[in-house]
């Protein structure tokens, strides 16, 4: 593995709301290599877009505590001094959000929000930022990119609104691209294709890529590793295979029971996990799972948090991990 | 909308002719007015005649000054239309910076501090303000004159003098009511998606302000600032009348002392059109702001 784009450490995010301080994020580490794609997967209120939110300083910051260490190429994102932050925002690390119907401005043109961002990080002419911006709409296969740079968000249907937030997201071809549930609005038939073009434009310019899904099959098919989140903890990471083929943590194996199974029992309920996430005010004092783990193989399931461990895989570079007292193949 | 002026006024009791004639008059002379002023005819018959003129932009003739009534109101146009546009110059002045400052600082010192001016701006009657302001500007400190309209072409600095208390007088009140809605949909599009889009591109701070926020709050901005231009222009009959301001206001305000119907009516009839002529303005103005209502 190359250097790596992005390494957080020990990333800790707390809310202020009105109910207690909220502990969204509990310490989450991982690495981003060039050219490599890590999933983040977990459920609704896991903490998984509150973490990346965090690395851009795009969280408010009256009620955000940030804490640990973000480098990205060296520079630390969280002590970052807000100009600077500025102008990594962009070229450093392009975002994707999740809902292409809101997440573009409805009263600018696509062309104008384009070279917004294009004009912003450095000396473009007017014209000159326009031709690239309709160039960046071809590459992302826009149809007619130069009638369509002059076109308004609501003129375009929600595929190809996204694939102007993945040009905006490119424009300054960033070292890391973070999508968070890009594609979760968006019907199959378009979510592939914009899994191929992110591939694609990652293979072409070594982009390092964070996909945040709840969304399995798209982690199957485009990640290289995944990262499990769950109550603001990576419970389990490891390489795709690993971790969907192999999974240790009891909430993963949840997770993956969950699938709905084309091939069989077309009459049985759908198998879900009972219960919902603990909230983040109140986190238990054990293992994060531990309400609602149908294993509990541990007395110190309840009392003492699991350390993410590593529960063997078979490449020593790549670690299998799961934080949990139940894994089988923890060695011991 | 006419037919419903037009009956109100009709109902107020008291007798414009005897009003007109003073206290001593032949019963001839009280008969033949009323004959020629048409008001021994039906009301139906009344309503019709001055409705089909006034489509033709007769509004007919003041029974107090004899008058056309059409001459009276240009008379007075300019004065309330200056007093109406400083007035939303004033609030503007106010409600722009003081509700952005809000937005951008929500719960700050700065944010309650706001809301208790606009909370009293807009609770605050306007003659009590108006009184006040008098009180204090023209009488303990003497600075500026209490009240009366000079032209502007005849001495600039007394127009502007004269100009400047009812100003303030009124628009510290449609102001308080700018301030509020400033605060709210700037606070709207500053927690929008696109705003963080634009931040997440590296756009400078300023220009997430002014592209992404305020270029979004413009809409209902626009819409309460017409209603508010269609206020000052029609209901600053109080203020006029406080500061003897010769406007419209304080024309309206006679001719209900005089029973002056024909005036009366006139006035009501512009203050109406005045809100449907805004209203179509701020309509054609959301085509140039919102490229989604332009397009349709």
């Amino acid at each position: 593995m190359t250097a790596p784009v992005l390494e957080v450490e020990d990333l800790r995010v707390d809310l202020r709301t009105p109910r207690g301080t909220a502990h969204v994020v509990n310490g989450l580490s991982y690495t981003v290599g060039a050219g490599e794609t890590v999933a983040v997967v977990g459920e609704s209120g896991s903490g998984k877009s509150v973490s990346v939110l965090a690395l851009l300083g795009l969280l408010p910051a009256r009620t955000a505590t940030v804490t640990g260490r973000a480098l990205l190429g060296g520079e630390d994102l969280l002590t970052m001094s807000p100009e600077r932050l500025r102008q990594v925002r962009g070229p450093g690390v392009g975002m994707v959000f999740q809902d292409p119907m809101t997440s573009l401005n409805p009263v600018l043109t696509v062309g104008r929000q384009l070279t917004e961002g294009l004009r912003a990080h450095g000396s473009l002419s007017r014209a000159a930022a326009r031709a690239r911006a309709v160039e960046l709409l071809g590459e992302v296969g826009l149809p007619d990119p130069g009638r369509a740079v002059d076109r308004y968000p609501h003129e375009l249907s929600g595929g190809m609104r996204q694939r102007v937030v993945i040009a905006i997201a490119l424009a300054n071809s960033p070292s890391l691209l973070i999508a968070d549930e890009a594609t979760t609005a968006l019907d199959v038939t378009v979510q592939a294709q914009i899994l191929d073009l992110v591939e694609r434009l990652q293979t072409e310019h070594g982009t390092g890529v964070v996909w945040i899904t709840h969304d399995l099959g798209v982690v199957a098919g485009t990640a290289d590793r995944v990262l499990v989140m769950y109550g603001g903890r990576c419970v389990e990471d490891g390489t795709v295979d690993d971790v969907l083929e192999r999974p240790e943590h009891p909430y993963t194996r949840g997770l993956l029971g969950a699938l709905p199974d084309l091939a069989t029992d077309d009459d049985a309920d759908l198998a879900t996990i009972p219960g919902t996430p603990p909230p983040p005010t109140d986190l238990p004092a054990g293992c994060v799972f531990w309400p609602r783990c149908p294993v509990r193989g541990d007395a110190r399931c309840e009392t003492e948090q699991p350390p993410l461990a590593v529960v063997g895989s078979a490449r020593a570079d790549l670690p299998h991990r799961a934080a949990t007292w139940c894994a089988e193949g923890e060695a011991s | 909308m006419s037919v419903l002026v037009f009956s109100l006024i009709h109902l107020v009791r008291g007798d414009p002719i005897r009003l007109a004639l003073g206290t001593r008059f032949s019963q001839e002379t009280y008969d033949a007015l009323r004959e020629r002023s048409g008001l021994d005819l039906p009301l139906v018959q009344q309503y019709l005649t001055w409705a089909g003129r006034a489509l033709t932009g007769d509004l007919g003739v003041s029974f107090r000054s004899g008058e056309t009534v059409t001459s009276l109101i240009a008379e007075r146009l300019p004065a309330t239309l200056t007093l109406a546009l400083a007035s939303l110059v004033v609030a503007l002045v106010i409600a722009l910076p003081l509700g952005m400052l809000s937005a951008l600082h929500p719960r700050s010192l700065v944010d309650r501090l706001a809301t208790v001016v606009s909370q009293f701006g807009i609770s605050v009657p306007d003659f009590w303000l108006s009184i006040m302001l008098i009180l204090v500007f023209a009488g303990t400190l003497g600075w500026l004159p209490s009240g009366g309209y000079v032209a502007l072409t005849e001495d600039p600095l007394g127009w502007l003098e004269r100009l400047v208390l009812p100003a303030v007088a009124t628009g510290v009140v449609s102001g308080s009511v700018i301030t509020r809605f400033v605060r709210s949909s700037m606070l709207e599009a500053l927690g929008s998606d696109h705003v963080r889009t634009a931040q997440a591109k590296g756009v400078p701070t300023r220009q997430v302000l002014t592209w992404h926020v305020l270029r979004n709050a413009l809409l209902p901005l626009v819409t309460v600032t017409g209603v508010q231009l269609a206020y000052l222009l029609s209901g600053v009959v109080v203020v006029e009348i406080v500061f003897s301001w010769p406007g419209l206001g304080q024309l309206a305000y006679q001719a209900v002392r005089d029973r002056d119907f024909p005036v009366l009516q006139g006035a009501v009839l512009l203050f109406a059109l005045v809100f449907l002529v805004i209203n179509l303005l701020v309509d054609l103005l959301y085509s140039r702001i919102d490229p989604r209502i332009a397009r349709r």
